[in-house]
């Protein structure tokens, strides 16, 4: 162990005792024999499954994201096929692509295709491990077979969404898929295009990832 | 910029304020930023249901860590221990950079991308990491002209906020050799076609951490950008570098925590990229570092911890008290010399630096309370101040003439027609020293308090005069 360590953790412990931390040493003695009603911020009843995907749907729309919401597999796999039209494609491994998504190009780049290969691709492709409603996110486990480029690296970005996926919160999310939250080494959330406003404030998309984001959700 | 290196400004604070004070362009664009941030972060904070909750529960999982913070680091670190990640610690900036530098040359980087890492600026590590031969890129787009520039960020989420366009066009024919233009979206098309090039050429990702989460060991990054997200798939190496300060005890604690983070710096409901990471790669994964490292720097953290602006170490540095702080808005964030400007800037700059040498940084605020009010962790910053302002009066007291003067002060307050009749001779002559209703430079002692601002004449009828005549109509009607 270092020294450094050592002498940091030492010093902290000392000031553990003497820092003004509000509502804590004496402070939070003195609040909990008091009362303790605890913040409340969580709706009570969580709402049903059709609110959650009109919600997620009225957020992405605000986030300047197009969605399309198709009834069939078939329907979501055609829809696909047409936005990506004829650009070369960089995708998840069709195991973790829902609808057989991945059997439109058999030939697509993937996580194990050359760097070089990847950053040319002109659309990436993949599924999803959740959908949040209340911010219109994606979220992406990290895996085999699931390249973080794939949702990076080309212009465009398609994301397929099983309804199945939707969460109301992060936080339904983080107490439903603990066990597959701690077995990935990486979980993002994606909330629209990237984007940024440090010249001037204007707003400009597609600075670093994918400056168009497509959602397609279906059955 | 004149001020050269980027880290600690040249010239006392007074001088920075004038400056600043006299560059127009600055002062516009502050007033525009400073005031669609804070317009954009109450319509958000509205949107936010149980807002206030929110808020409580978030402040109470920042100061819950810190006032167990050792056990929190230890247990942090044995979470990212147990996935594969190495974990240094850093007393001083110095050793932080030699630790960086030194996994630099274990690993043979030659280039390092970096995404936006206030800790970073504080240890000045891209000069340190240059000087160790290793090729260092800024990759947000604010921070990458900065870095071009060779100027210093002046606003934690929006660095540039003090260049136009025009000035950024300017920047990038110089430094990039391409021709000039103005077109916002043109100019962050070159930037992007760049740093494209650089994230699929570096061999490290730098990045700092905006939570640390005890429960699991994960590090926390937000970027609207993306920058963050490419500098953590791309490069073989990642490191974090981050303040002791930055846990959060639970993974329910850091929603809370992004939600206000995201409401108060940007007005969004959550940042684009959000990214959580737990190690390096796992097998059979395609992308993502192979190492990762986390560097843990004190730099006086410990210090403020033990003292009475323990508090100020809850800041999640969203911004939002620059936006709102009166005196921020009319100077900007160079004036405050160091990594971290405005209120929050002036407590934490004498915390880690020294109150010595920065001392007239607390003095900088009108105490109106504006920046304990948008705070999504309500931290008490004008407490702190008064607490700053009273040890720094106390290792340097008061001119004696000061001293002397308010005791006559006293004395006169306290002796009614005597008051009255100085205020009277004393408005008279202060309304002669007056052009056009304002005192630009006043007389003796009070001439530094109209150094960087102006004085209103005292009225003709003074408060006093009004209420007794006020008084007297009233007798005379009843």
């Amino acid at each position: 162990m270092s020294a450094a360590r050592n002498n940091i953790l030492a010093r902290v412990r000392r000031a553990q005792l003497t820092g003004r931390i509000p509502g804590f040493g004496a402070e939070r003695r003195a609040a909990l024999t008091a009362t303790s009603a605890g913040p409340r911020e969580q709706p009570a009843v969580k709402p049903r499954r059709e609110v959650a995907l009109q919600r997620f749907l009225d957020e992405l729309a605000l986030l300047g994201v197009d969605y399309h919401v198709e009834p069939s597999a078939a329907d979501a796999r055609a829809r696909v096929a047409a936005i990506v039209g004829s650009k070369s494609v960089l995708r998840w491994d069709a195991l973790h692509l829902p609808y057989d998504i991945g059997q439109l190009w058999p030939d697509a780049a993937d996580g194990a295709s050359p760097r070089a290969r990847q950053a040319a691709a002109e659309a990436g492709v993949t599924g999803c491990d959740a959908a949040i409603a209340e911010t219109g996110s994606i979220v992406l486990l990290s895996g085999e077979g699931k390249p973080r480029s794939a949702s990076l690296l080309p212009p465009l970005y398609v994301a397929v969404v099983r309804r199945n996926d939707l969460r109301f919160s992060m936080a339904d999310f983080f107490a439903e898929r603990a066990d597959a939250i701690a077995a990935a080494r990486c979980c993002t959330f994606v909330t629209g295009p990237s984007r940024t406003a440090d010249i001037e404030l204007t707003l400009t998309v597609g600075v670093h990832g994918p400056g168009e984001v497509v959602v397609v959700v279906g059955p | 910029m004149a001020q050269g290196e980027r880290g600690t400004a040249a010239g006392d604070f007074a001088t920075r304020v004038r400056l600043a004070m006299a560059d127009d362009h600055l002062r516009g664009a502050l007033d525009r930023a400073t005031g669609l941030f804070t317009a954009r972060r109450s319509a958000a904070l509205a949107s936010l249901e149980h807002a206030d909750a929110v808020r409580d529960a978030a402040r109470a999982a920042r100061l819950g860590a810190l006032a167990h913070l050792a056990e929190n680091l230890e247990r942090f670190e044995a979470k990212l221990a147990a996935n594969g990640a190495q974990v240094h610690w850093a007393e001083t900036p110095d050793e932080a950079n030699r630790i960086v530098a030194g996994i630099a040359a274990a690993t043979r980087t030659r280039v390092a991308v970096k995404s936006k890492s206030m800790v970073s600026e504080e240890t000045h590590l891209n000069a340190a990491l240059e000087r160790a031969g290793v090729e260092v890129i800024e990759t947000d787009l604010g921070e990458y002209i900065v870095q071009l520039a060779h100027d210093r960020p002046s606003h934690i989420i929006a660095p540039i906020i003090h260049l136009t366009r025009q000035d950024v066009g300017r920047v990038m024919e110089q430094q990039l050799h391409v021709p000039y233009t103005d077109e916002t979206r043109q100019l962050a098309a070159t930037a992007r076609l760049r740093l494209r090039d650089a994230f699929l050429r570096a061999e490290m990702g730098i990045t700092g951490a905006n939570f640390g989460v005890v429960e699991n060991g994960t590090i926390c990054l937000v970027t609207n950008e993306g920058n963050a997200r490419m500098v953590t798939t791309l490069p073989r190496v990642h490191v974090v570098m981050m303040g002791i300060e930055k846990l959060v005890p639970r993974l329910a604690d850091l929603d809370r925590c992004l939600k206000v983070l995201a409401r108060s710096a940007t007005g969004q409901k959550l940042t684009v990229y959000t990214t959580r990471i737990r190690g390096p790669r796992a097998a059979g994964e395609a992308d993502g570092p192979e190492e990762l490292h986390v560097v843990l720097l004190d730099n006086g953290r410990s210090r403020i911890l033990a003292g009475e602006t323990a508090e100020i170490l809850a800041c999640i540095r969203c911004g939002a008290c620059l936006n709102a702080c009166p005196v921020y808005r009319t100077i900007g964030g160079h004036a405050y010399g160091d990594t971290y400007p405005g209120p929050v800037g002036a407590i934490v700059t004498p915390g880690l630096r020294g109150l010595d040498a920065w001392r007239a940084l607390p003095d900088a605020s009108s105490l109106c309370g504006a920046c304990r009010e948008v705070c999504p962790v309500r931290i008490d910053i004008p407490r702190m101040l008064l607490t700053l302002r009273g040890a720094a009066t106390k290792a340097h007291p008061h001119p004696r003439s000061l001293a002397a003067a308010m005791r006559l002060y006293a004395w006169t307050a306290t002796r009614p027609r005597l008051y009255r009749n100085v205020v009277r001779v004393g408005g008279w002559w202060l309304r002669r020293l007056s052009r056009d209703g304002w005192i630009r430079k006043a007389p003796g002692l009070a001439g530094g308090w109209t150094r960087s601002r102006d004085l209103r004449a005292p009225a003709v009828r003074n408060f006093q005069q009004r209420w007794q005549e006020r008084q007297r109509q009233r007798g005379a009607t009843r």
